[in-house]
């Protein structure tokens, strides 16, 4: 074991942290503010993956250009979620916070849905873009390292850079802000909760779309990529703190590279039960996170 | 009768004289009948379908044993699997009857049970859910790719183990027709909505009412609640594990894929939720309206739209968060109160009549902080 291999280690998991952490700033930004958690945040990713797939498909677009289209088109599309499948459950409880194990179930059948449903149109046949970008590498002296995966580096920067410079310099920013601090004194202050949730599960599922759509270029596209995802981004919410952006961000990248440099000592299956007992040890000495910002 | 353990009539002499009226009456009938159709029906195919239907009741209960406590689990799935594989691993290398071997699954499953259980219990909010989930994803992900575990147990990783077949071997939990599984399936079932049923009118039952209630105002008459909770998720984890060991011998395979899956931890949620979870006949209900629609939708429509059973089950739990958030049992339950009511020459009276509205349970409003 030299130290260049763990260096190589180290940043080959910095990388796929990047794509951990792109995965799960939408999710944590949900919980943060609506308090629910999104269980089909999983299916969201893979019907954006599949969304940029096609448009490179059918109109040559590169999925990086797809980017422009996606984006807004599954912000719609998160709105709409909210606004139609989770806003009546609010409704009918009378209530700003829902018992969040509702929302998860719906959510739950959300995700069975989307899942087999591109099960049955798209079948279970693993689809790649054929993009010059894919194959280009970029050489660190002692670890080569896959263009698209770089850029997803850097994306899950900008992503958690965007919503900062969303949440904190734009009046919507404000308004979501002050409705996951203190959600009855904002109505008082004459905001729209109902409303703001549904901007912000939008935003939520926009980010997400656009780690997708990043995605494309280095990942095979699938019916059930979506649930190891998933999975995945639950992991790192609750490591970095649910609802913290900028815990998510860590999140990720720790357990990225947790699971890339524990991978060099075991087997890489085996590694994730490492990934699995940091989850634990969290749990148990810091409840809420690495940048928690919840009472628990 | 009433459902044993809506929980809306505890203590009331006049719910209980009832309850034994016709409720029992009409669940003798029921025994009597699934103790009678392997009589009459032999062809395996049905009875495959009744089986599947006692074994998901049986798995859906010991479920919803974790939900009365107001927890979600959703990877139930794990503990059968580990069920499933304790029990084969020990026939397979030691020659240990699977009789035997299920036990040691169900003691293994509930230490596991409380080691996951423990340190997300003490936090409110979604947090054992995350975890049930990936502690299963992950269980699963191990043994799909370990050929030789540690202590050199033999996974056969992907692959999944066959049970070695024995013939007709009682001893071995090993039969040549299905009906044995069938009565073994009944039995199982019988004695989880029983063991669910004592439990709901139990100390323990009425802690966890009071804990999935109001948690602080539970915690403030001193009721530990991490302690009761341990013991619902311990009884609903040996319990499952028993179920896996029963889906290893019947289905002489086992493999990570299936019994540990992500899909098979929110089939059982799905018996239970749909039913009525945190309902003691809720998840049998579940099972006997979803295992038959899906069995059949997957037999007969698999082949051309793969997936279709799921969809199916994706909506119909859509369905019920939405329109049904207690499940069916309850409506069924206040269709038979009536019913029961009109049998007995009582319509029309007035509020001794018409059942008991539930009392509005105050959901945990556990996120909110502000």
């Amino acid at each position: 074991m030299t130290l260049e291999l763990l260096a190589s280690a180290f940043i080959t998991g910095l990388m796929l942290g990047g794509l951990y952490a792109s995965v799960s700033i939408g999710l944590s930004l949900i919980f943060g503010i609506i308090r629910v958690i999104n269980f089909a945040h999983g299916a969201f990713l893979m019907v954006s993956l599949y969304a940029s797939f096609w448009l490179w498909y059918f109109f040559k677009l590169d999925p990086y250009l797809s980017i422009v289209i996606i984006v807004p088109l599954f912000f719609l599309f998160g709105y709409a979620v909210q606004h139609l499948l989770i806003r009546p459950m609010f409704v009918r409880e009378k209530a700003l916070v829902v018992e969040p194990i509702g929302v998860l179930l719906l959510m739950a059948g959300f995700d069975i849905v989307l899942s087999n449903l591109a099960l049955l149109f798209f079948k279970s046949d693993y689809r790649a873009v054929i993009s010059p970008v894919a194959s280009t590498a970029v050489s660190l002296g002692f670890v080569d390292l896959n263009l698209p995966r770089l850029i997803m580096f850097f994306l899950s920067f900008f992503i958690a850079g965007a919503l900062y410079w969303l949440l904190n310099y734009t009046e919507m920013g404000i308004a979501i802000r002050s409705v996951g601090q203190n959600r009855d004194a904002a109505a008082l202050c004459g905001v729209n909760v109902y409303r703001i949730y549904d901007f912000t599960f939008g935003i939520g599922t926009a980010a997400v779309a656009l780690a997708g759509a990043a995605m494309v270029p280095f990942y095979y596209v699938n019916p059930a990529m979506g649930t190891s995802l998933g999975v995945k981004s639950f992991i790192v919410v609750v490591l970095g703190g649910l609802g913290s952006i900028p815990g998510a961000l860590i999140g990720g990248l720790l357990l990225g590279v947790v699971e890339s440099v524990t991978a060099q000592f075991v087997p890489a299956t085996s590694a994730v039960i490492f990934s699995f007992l940091l989850f634990i040890i969290v749990l148990l000495t810091r409840p809420k996170g690495i940048m928690g910002v919840l009472e628990v | 009768m009433s459902s044993p353990g809506t929980g809306w009539e505890k203590g009331s002499v006049v719910a209980k004289r009832e309850r034994i009226s016709l409720g029992w009456l009409v669940i003798a009938a029921f025994l009597l009948l699934f103790l009678l159709v392997p009589l009459f029906l032999h062809d395996p195919y049905p009875l495959h379908i009744f089986v599947l239907v006692f074994h998901f009741a049986f798995l859906g209960t010991a479920w919803s044993l974790v939900s009365m406590a107001g927890q979600l689990s959703l990877g139930h799935a794990a503990l059968m699997g580990i069920g499933g594989y304790t029990s084969t691993l020990l026939f397979m290398e030691w020659g240990v009857s699977p009789w035997i071997g299920m036990w040691a699954g169900a003691i293994a499953c509930a230490i596991i049970g409380v080691v996951i259980g423990y340190p997300a219990f003490r936090l409110r909010g979604p947090y054992f859910a995350l975890t049930s989930i990936a502690f299963a994803e992950i269980l699963r992900i191990y043994v799909e790719n370990t050929e030789v575990g540690p202590f050199g147990i033999p996974l056969r990783a992907a692959m999944g183990l066959l049970v070695p077949l024995r013939g007709q071997a009682p001893a071995l939990f090993q039969f040549d027709s299905k009906e044995p599984y069938y009565y073994i399936a009944l039995v199982m079932m019988c004695i989880a909505v029983g063991l669910s049923y004592l439990i709901n009118r139990s100390r323990i039952g009425f802690y966890l009412t009071a804990i999935r209630s109001d948690q602080d105002a539970a915690e403030a008459l001193g009721i530990n609640s991490t302690k009761y909770k341990l013991i619902a998720m311990a009884i609903s984890c040996a319990l499952t594990a028993l179920g896996g060991t029963f889906y290893a011998q019947y289905f002489r395979y086992i493999n990570p894929e299936r019994a540990m899956g992500l899909g098979m931890s929110i089939e059982i949620a799905l018996v239970g939720v749909v039913g009525g979870w945190q309902t003691v006949l809720g998840p049998m209900i579940g099972s006997i309206l979803l295992t038959p629609t899906g069995e059949l939708v997957r037999a007969y429509l698999g082949g051309t739209y793969a997936g279709l059973h799921l969809l199916l089950y994706g909506l119909l739990l859509m369905g019920v968060i939405l329109f049904l958030p207690n499940g069916l049992n309850d409506p069924l339950v206040r269709a038979f109160r009536r019913l029961e009511a009109r049998v007995w020459g009582r319509a029309g009276g007035a509020g001794g009549v018409a059942p008991p509205a539930r009392p509005q349970e105050k959901q945990p409003q556990q996120g909110e902080r502000g």
